[in-house]
């Protein structure tokens, strides 16, 4: 017995320290975000509350205004990056010269820290001088977009600037992730395919889309997460209050807003636990088309 | 090539078709990949233009007054000044100094501790290992905005707001590493786990002289995560550090950038101090990191 117990100890010391540094860092802030989201702060006590801050956000339209916001801007960003990153993993895989230089490239925007990012683009979306409309005017465009100075919801207004903003820096990594999967799909199906008489066309609908399944649900399932919790870039390109007209403001601003710029810290909490709720639903309903579709063939 | 040979069919099969027909056979694929590389010629300047832009707008004296109505890839008036001025403006070095201090020290210690756990759960036997693990499977599933608020009083409790540690402790290990760890390490077979127990090694000798140099590809790709999630973070500096000495590059560059929006030179000349080191660095270190990208699948 204690010879057994000796055995296993250093094993046990191996995993302390991780354990340690989860209890104090993780686990403990997640339980004392949910406490703090029941509690109210009275003078210096903290006060049981029960759902009342959870009431005060389905009333609050910031919040409800926050959480919608980042729900248009993640599935107008997915929308997007999709399908452009599959088209070009598709071409780039079927390159001969200089794969890896174009690989390269793409993967240069994601490389670089979201805020530089947002920083030079806040300067190319600037409506009378910037990059874009610079761009759009040499080319005779007439009526010049506001881009990050309107507020209005459309195809030109500060939502559309930041989801092309998105889109350019993530498409370099949804491209890489979809030349991974092109590249387990086994060549046999694709012979299969030619001796059955099976076009280009045809063979991308049936081989190479349902081949591709993990990774379009593995995208998906992280790109959501990556929408959900999107702070740097808006931050920097609209302040914690998502400027134009909260028109960029997402989940996780408002908590910070509320936690550190209120004092709110336990309206932030309750919102903070909405989020985690959220999210696990979301990651929840992406594995079970997973497993779904996995078990239902056999 | 005229002669059926079983090793090569391809080129066989395509000798036996008649001349014309390979030839148009053969331009028909160089039009095709002609047409490729076009297209994707055209996507990888639209990737360039943005930092390019960037790079002239910030060495042209006159951005900060006037800027060109039609955008200008390469400067009128081509001057150091902006970048003088981002230099007296900013303590860059600082800047520098501090995320490299962060960003190796956490990434040394998630390295460490995070492949040491792994090699446990991978190759040890113990009570409650299953357990410890599935625990461990659940933190994965916590992000990190969710603990932010109770962490950062955590910080403030312990006195340690607006200290290098407060942006080193959370993060020297990661439910993902230990994960990543012990999946690849599961794949080092156990004779030579056992071969190297039988010998009399200790434990901690066999992880760090057999199990840790096979595991190069394992920790290079953790390396390329850790690292980027730390130096390009903003919202946890933003959160506990306010004093401007112990701003990261990112960090300092978000503050500066949200503060002086007028001044457009300085400003894109304060991003591309920001930028070009790391993009130097990408440009080395491009094999690794999209290899570890593609092992991973996790971006930074």
């Amino acid at each position: 017995m204690i010879r057994q117990i000796r055995k296993s100890l250093v094993w046990y010391i191996f995993v302390t320290p991780t354990f340690v540094l989860f209890g104090l860092f993780v686990v403990y802030p997640t339980l004392e975000t949910f406490r703090l989201s029941f509690f109210r702060e009275v003078a210096t006590r903290q006060e049981f509350v029960g759902a009342l801050h959870y009431l005060r956000l389905l009333t609050n339209q910031i919040f409800l205004a926050a959480l919608i916001n980042t729900a248009v801007l993640g599935a107008a960003f997915l929308t997007l990056i999709i399908p452009l990153s599959l088209i070009l993993a598709s071409l780039l895989n079927n390159l001969r010269v200089w794969p890896n230089l174009f690989k390269i490239i793409y993967f240069l925007p994601q490389i670089t820290s979201t805020v530089a990012v947002a920083l030079i683009f806040s300067y190319a979306f600037q409506p009378n001088w910037g990059l874009i409309n610079g761009a759009l005017h040499a080319l005779g465009v007439e009526t010049l977009p506001l881009w990050l100075a309107d507020p209005r919801p459309g195809l030109t207004g500060s939502r559309a600037a930041v989801t092309l903003l998105a889109v350019w820096v993530g498409l370099g990594y949804y491209m890489l992730l979809f030349i991974s999967g092109l590249q387990a799909i086994p060549a046999e199906l694709y012979d299969a395919a030619v001796v059955d008489g099976a076009g280009p066309l045809q063979t991308w609908w049936y081989i190479t889309l349902p081949s591709l399944r993990p990774t379009f649900i593995f995208l998906i399932l992280t790109g959501t997460i990556d929408a959900m919790s999107r702070f740097s870039d808006l931050w920097m390109l609209g302040g914690p209050g998502g400027t134009p007209a909260r028109s960029l403001q997402t989940i996780v601003m408002f908590i910070y807003q509320a936690a550190f710029e209120n004092n709110d810290f336990n309206l932030a909490s309750a919102a903070a636990v909405a989020f985690f709720v959220i999210v696990l639903a979301l990651t929840l309903i992406n594995f079970r088309a997973f497993l779904q579709q996995e078990f239902a063939g056999r | 090539m005229d002669t059926v040979s079983t090793a090569q069919p391809q080129p066989a099969a395509r000798a036996s078709t008649p001349h014309g027909f390979l030839a148009s056979y053969r331009a028909a694929q160089r039009a095709r990949q002609i047409g490729i590389v076009v297209i994707v010629a055209v996507g990888a300047l639209a990737m360039i233009i943005p930092f390019e832009w960037m790079l002239a707008t910030s060495l042209s004296r006159s951005a900060n007054t006037a800027m060109p109505r039609i955008p200008r890839l390469w400067p009128a008036d081509p001057s150091l000044f902006n970048y003088r001025v981002a230099i007296t403006n900013l303590p860059l070095w600082r800047f520098y100094l501090n995320s490299l201090v962060v960003t190796t020290t956490t990434t040394l210690g998630y390295l460490f501790f995070s492949s040491l756990t792994g090699y446990a759960f991978a190759k040890g036997r113990f009570p409650g290992k299953t357990l410890l693990f599935i625990t461990l499977l659940t933190t994965l599933m916590i992000p990190f905005e969710i603990r932010m608020i109770p962490l950062y009083l955590f910080m403030r409790t312990l006195h340690l707001n607006d200290t290098m540690a407060a942006l080193i402790l959370p993060f020297l290990t990661g439910g993902f590493g230990t994960f990543l760890m012990r999946q690849y390490m599961t794949t080092i077979p156990d004779e030579l786990v056992d071969a190297a127990r039988v010998d009399g090694a200790s434990e901690f000798t066999i992880y760090t002289r057999v199990v840790l140099p096979l595991c190069g590809p394992a920790l290079a790709a953790l390396a390329v995560l850790s690292a980027l999630w730390r130096w390009n973070d903003v919202l946890w500096p933003l959160l506990v550090i306010s004093n401007r000495n112990l701003y990261t590059v990112t960090f300092g560059l978000a503050i500066a950038g949200r503060s002086q929006g007028i001044f457009t030179g300085v400003a894109l000349a304060n991003a591309a101090l920001a930028i070009l080191p790391i993009i130097v660095l990408y440009l080395f270190l491009q094999r690794f990191i999209i290899r570890g990208i593609m092992l991973t699948g996790l971006k930074g």
